[in-house]
């Protein structure tokens, strides 16, 4: 086969659906910064815009945790998986139309989420607040969304796999059976009692491990050997450490069952699937630690992203069991876990992915050296400023909710603190995530600057291990 | 336009799309031709730790996933044998609610009645007496006139409590051996404990029929 140069007429054919769903998410990004500020400060002075009842506590979480999940986890995740399937093809995406039209029609119903929500329309479940009326137009623009990637996939020019398409298929194929089951499940033919919040939490957790995490991964295996130019060691295992996801994913949602009213071995079964998930986790350290010691902004937002999913698989594991969820449930300390993988993981590693993808689509080099950095370090500090903030105030929480005699207003207090220290991450995050968002709108402008065209430097065939 | 190597802007490739293909493809292929017959210390620490997690698993399955019922909630819970083991209610306490929710209207909170209506229960030669009469009471109600403690009660009958025809209350036989047992040792009362077999034993015997009256308690023994 040709060697293809890093930015050929394919790429630049199959640039506007992935350039249309990153834009969007970026433009979600900030929004879900925006409110997620606004909730994080109700924390703290809970009277804060509280006269206005669209944007009140319950609303305004509810509006950041879906922005962010299915506004710029999703667009951003399915952005990069049809980029490097794409890549990995050979040949430009096929079925644009498809991504186009599921693109805006997903956007649209985000927004219609968003607006459904600040008019009280809840759901109630975790990670999926969203109206249940939008649900199908969801699930439809996924899957119209997923057809190129899905092409690019079946018609790759080589019959060679990688460990980049194995995630990204099962990212693609997984979520509208997620959805769909949840759906049915919980709104058009609701279960009972205390199958509900079974369900509910088995989507929660499979929304992480089966889709977002998957994504984020396609995207980690692809650019790490890319930039270190080496392959990756320990590749044999890659396999096997996927089919431990996808057998044991799901089936990590009694996680946050336990100790509540459903059977012993739904949480056990839990218990056990966190800790054979840890094998998948090591295998991608293992696979993946060239990103640590490789230079580049992407690689080091993908290495941070890494370690992040290293050590929520840790506390995943650890507070799964009994003695240490008596402690851990209920408090700050679930949040602290949810937005190490959702942001620390997840996010990381797609802001690594479109450093290193969006020259690769529009031909240009990123607008302003001092915004990628400014992004990098407000974004860092933000995210560890975020998890441990939370991580504090689970902490006091769980001390004192667990002592009878101490009044529910001094836990508050308590937790004051660190809860301020939440707000400071989420405006360090939101300001970091607008120097995205700016730069990025710089640079996908500067497609019609024909003059200025990125220098990629000639990459060679890859090194062989030595053994 | 020049970019540094390690310009922010632009992060550059080592590698071409098709060699990270072709290159872990080899990788994949070559593994087993490139050792020979050695062995790897990693991919046998791998397959340790796989190994380790899935023993691990089973053992904790096994012994908290309380045998995969739907009706166990805690995970500590011993293993089910598979008998069924149904919770023996303490004939004290439940005898004490049944006392409680019915009988105290009539006989009082201290067992002593009301003089002149209500025999009490505290002392009574009768409580104290022949379990085989104490239950029929029960069981079958008591009209007529009672002479208890010497002195004369006959203004109220004692209602019908067994599972029998014209019964009120329709306690099982498990419910009235356990307020008989409470009524016998309370208040200074000394007899023993009557079984919900007796009681049933009292029941089948004798059948349906109307309430007893005293001389035909008297003629027990």
């Amino acid at each position: 086969m040709t060697m293809k140069s890093e930015y050929s007429p394919t790429d630049k054919a199959s640039r506007w659906p992935i350039l249309f769903l990153l834009i969007s998410g970026a433009v979600w990004l900030v929004l879900a910064g925006i409110f997620g500020l606004i909730a994080s400060v109700q924390l703290h002075s809970p009277d804060f815009m509280a006269v206005c009842p669209i944007f009140t506590y319950g609303r305004t979480v509810a509006i950041a945790e879906t922005a962010f999940v299915y506004g710029w986890l999703a667009n951003a995740g399915l952005a990069l998986a049809l980029w490097v399937l794409m890549r990995l093809s050979g040949e430009p995406l096929r079925a644009q139309n498809w991504a186009l039209g599921g693109t805006a029609f997903w956007n649209l119903s985000i927004l219609g989420a968003v607006i459904g929500l600040s008019l009280g329309d809840l759901s109630g479940f975790e990670l999926l607040q969203l109206p249940s009326y939008l649900q199908l137009i969801l699930f439809f623009s996924y899957a119209a969304i997923a057809i190129p990637g899905l092409l690019a996939w079946s018609g790759r020019l080589r019959r060679v796999s990688f460990a980049s398409h194995w995630y990204a298929a099962a990212a693609l194929f997984l979520f509208p059976w997620l959805l769909s089951i949840a759906h049915v499940m919980l709104f058009s033919a609701p279960v009972r009692g205390v199958l509900q919040p079974i369900v509910a939490g088995w989507y929660a957790q499979s929304v992480w491990t089966l889709v977002l995490a998957p994504l984020a991964l396609s995207i980690a295996y692809f650019v790490v050997p890319k930039v270190t130019g080496k392959v990756l060691p320990s590749y044999e295992f890659a396999s096997l450490g996927f089919w431990c996801l996808i057998f044991v994913g799901g089936l990590t949602g009694g996680r946050h069952l336990v100790g509540g009213p459903v059977p012993a071995w739904i949480s056990s079964l839990a218990v056990v699937s966190c800790a054979l998930l840890f094998f998948h986790t090591f295998v991608v350290l293992l696979n993946l630690r060239g990103a640590f010691t490789a230079p580049g902004v992407a690689v080091k937002f993908i290495a941070f992203g890494i370690a992040a999913y290293v050590l929520g698989a840790v506390f995943d594991t650890v507070t799964s069991f009994h003695s240490v969820a008596v402690q851990t449930q209920f408090t700050y300390f679930d949040e602290a876990q949810k937005q190490l993988a959702l942001y620390g993981a997840a996010t990381s590693i797609l802001f690594g992915g479109a450093y290193f993808a969006v020259p690769r689509i529009t031909g240009k080099a990123w607008l302003s050296p001092l915004l990628v950095r400014s992004h990098l370090v407000l974004s860092l500090l933000g995210i560890m400023l975020l998890v441990v903030s939370l991580a504090s105030a689970g902490a006091a929480q769980s001390h004192d909710l667990l002592d009878a005699s101490v009044p529910f207003a001094t836990i508050t207090a308590h937790t004051r603190d660190s809860l301020l220290g939440v707000t400071a991450a989420q405006f360090l995050l939101l300001l970091g995530n607008i120097c995205f968002l700016a730069n990025f709108y710089g640079t996908a402008c500067e497609i019609l600057n024909i003059s200025q065209p990125a220098t990629f430097s000639p990459s060679s065939a890859m090194e062989t291990p030595a053994s | 336009m020049s970019e540094q190597p390690n310009d922010p802007r632009l992060d550059q490739a080592k590698a071409s799309d098709g060699s990270v293909l072709d290159a872990h493809e080899t990788a994949l292929s070559r593994q087993h031709a490139a050792d020979g017959a050695r062995y790897r210390l990693l991919p046998i620490g791998i397959l340790f730790t796989l190994s380790g997690l899935i023993l691990f698993a089973g053992t904790y399955l096994n012994r908290y996933a309380g045998h995969y019922s739907a009706r166990i909630f805690n995970e500590n819970a011993k293993p089910s044998t598979g008998a069924v083991v149904a919770v023996k209610a303490d004939p004290i306490a439940l005898g004490k609610t049944q006392f409680n929710a019915v009988c105290i209207t009539c006989h009082q909170a201290n067992g002593q009645g009301i003089a002149g209506i209500y025999p009490p229960l505290a002392g009574s030669e009768w409580v104290n007496g022949p379990s085989a009469r104490v239950i029929r009471i029960v069981l079958y109600g008591l009209k007529g006139t009672v002479n208890v403690e010497g002195h004369a009660y006959g203004a109220a009958a004692m209602p019908v409590f067994g599972q029998v025809a014209g019964s009120a209350y329709n306690w099982n036989d498990e419910k009235i051996a356990a307020v008989l047992t409470y009524v016998r040792q309370e208040w200074g009362n000394k007899a023993g404990p009557i079984t919900a077999d007796e009681v049933a034993a009292v029941h089948k015997a004798v059948g349906d029929r109307k309430e007893e009256s005293e001389t035909e308690l008297l003629d027990l023994k």
